[in-house]
């Protein structure tokens, strides 16, 4: 169990910053980031503490969160729904300095971001943000690196569009 | 902006992260013992285990201790919401409807509070809070049968007269469509019931002054009555 653990310990270590990243561009709250981001980690260590295996980590937490994400919006179309536009975009991070470093453009993608559709928002975060190659985003989406590079091009360009709207 | 300029913009999020407070605390939770292997002290090595365990035992109960005063969007309000979450594994079926009740009451609490001091940034979260905490109440709601009104009774009261409180200082209206609809169940299946049985004259009255609670949406007081006639 304590050789489990360590292991556990390590995966969380690596892929907290990605999956918290990832859910906050998602739901756009710290407090529900944390939530959700807490409950993905909880969720993978019953399973691997269960004996599951876990070839990929980070495919097996990302589907986790996306899992949760879809249950809080599911739960969130019977209530009432605080636009993105008008809710206080709750910055995670604490230094002053550092929360002047985005600027009113990177906020902006923030708003529009949350605002796309689910497969945009991940072939976005996952190749610009975490960095993965088509190949492994495409094993993720299950669709064909082909398939994958057109919706990459697609979301970027809606985003771009969207940025557009509203600097007119 | 150019495509470039827009990835470039896009990879400037990746400043977005967790709290290291919170990452270091949510990995205790989750792992626990991982975290006491790490702690380092400089006693004799059979004082370690030890000193460590009562350490982290120490910080959680302290941790718990402040985050029940805690607000949506406080550091410490996850733990109040674990803790909430460890207390309902405890209770009964019979008592869960109660029990969530009283949960939603401290979300209507937790929105005044956030209201009366203007913290706007805890707004949304708070909100979003009590709308998830409302649905879990509705869901049990659901179960309620005839016996274990007399539960559910106060706890209503007090959601009603706190969620007029919440709108007074919000100026606006509190949705709780889901939680109307499983207590407006309630009420019509125990008014049916009680249509069926022989009541005296005055206890007809009570029961037409229930009927028009209901009709009105009083969903309290109309509880209330069912109570006093189902309790002669």
């Amino acid at each position: 169990m304590a050789n489990l653990r360590k292991i556990f310990s390590q995966i969380y270590d690596k892929y907290i910053d990605k999956i918290y990243r990832f859910i906050f561009l998602k739901v756009n709250s710290e407090e529900i980031a944390q939530d959700l981001t807490s409950e993905t980690f909880l969720r993978g260590w019953e399973s691997f503490k269960n004996g599951n295996k876990i070839e990929n980590p980070q495919a097996f937490l990302y589907r986790i969160a996306r899992n949760l994400v879809i249950d809080h919006y599911r739960e969130k179309g019977r209530t009432q729904v605080v636009s993105a536009e008008f809710a206080p975009i709750v910055d995670p991070r604490e230094d002053l300095e550092e929360k002047a470093i985005l600027t009113s453009d990177v906020d902006r993608i923030k708003q529009v971001l949350v605002n796309l559709k689910e497969d945009y928002q991940n072939v976005i975060i996952w190749h610009y943000l975490d960095d993965l190659p088509i190949q492994e985003v495409a094993k993720m989406l299950d669709r064909t690196e082909e398939a994958t590079r057109v919706l990459l091009s697609r979301a970027l360009k809606t985003l771009k569009q969207s940025i557009d709207l509203r600097n007119q | 902006m150019t495509e470039k300029q827009l990835i470039g913009k896009i990879r400037e999020l990746r400043q977005i992260k967790p709290r290291k407070d919170w990452v270091v605390l949510t990995k205790s939770q989750i792992l626990g013992e991982v975290e006491r292997e790490r702690v380092s002290v400089s006693f004799f090595p059979l004082w370690r285990p030890a000193l460590a365990t009562v350490t982290v035992f120490g910080i959680l109960f302290i941790s718990f201790g402040f985050a029940q005063s805690s607000l949506p969007g406080d550091f410490l309000y996850p733990i109040k919401k674990i803790a909430e979450k460890s207390q309902a594994v405890f209770v009964s079926e019979k008592e869960l409807p109660k029990y969530n009740l009283e949960i939603v009451n401290k979300r209507l609490d937790e929105l005044n509070e956030i209201a009366q001091t203007n913290q706007v940034k805890k707004l949304a979260p708070a909100i979003s809070e009590f709308q998830a905490n409302v649905s879990e109440a509705a869901k049990s709601l659901a179960k309620v049968k005839g016996q274990d009104v007399e539960k559910i009774v106060e706890e209503t009261k007090k959601l009603e007269e706190n969620k007029k409180k919440v709108e007074d200082v919000l100026a606006t209206k509190i949705e709780t469509e889901e939680l109307d609809n499983a207590l407006s169940q309630i009420v019509e299946i125990q008014i049916k019931d009680l249509e069926e049985r022989t009541l005296t004259e005055r206890q007809e009255e009570i029961l037409a002054e229930a009927q028009n609670d209901f009709e009105a949406g009083n969903y309290s007081q109309a509880l209330e009555k069912i109570l006093i006639l189902s309790n002669p």
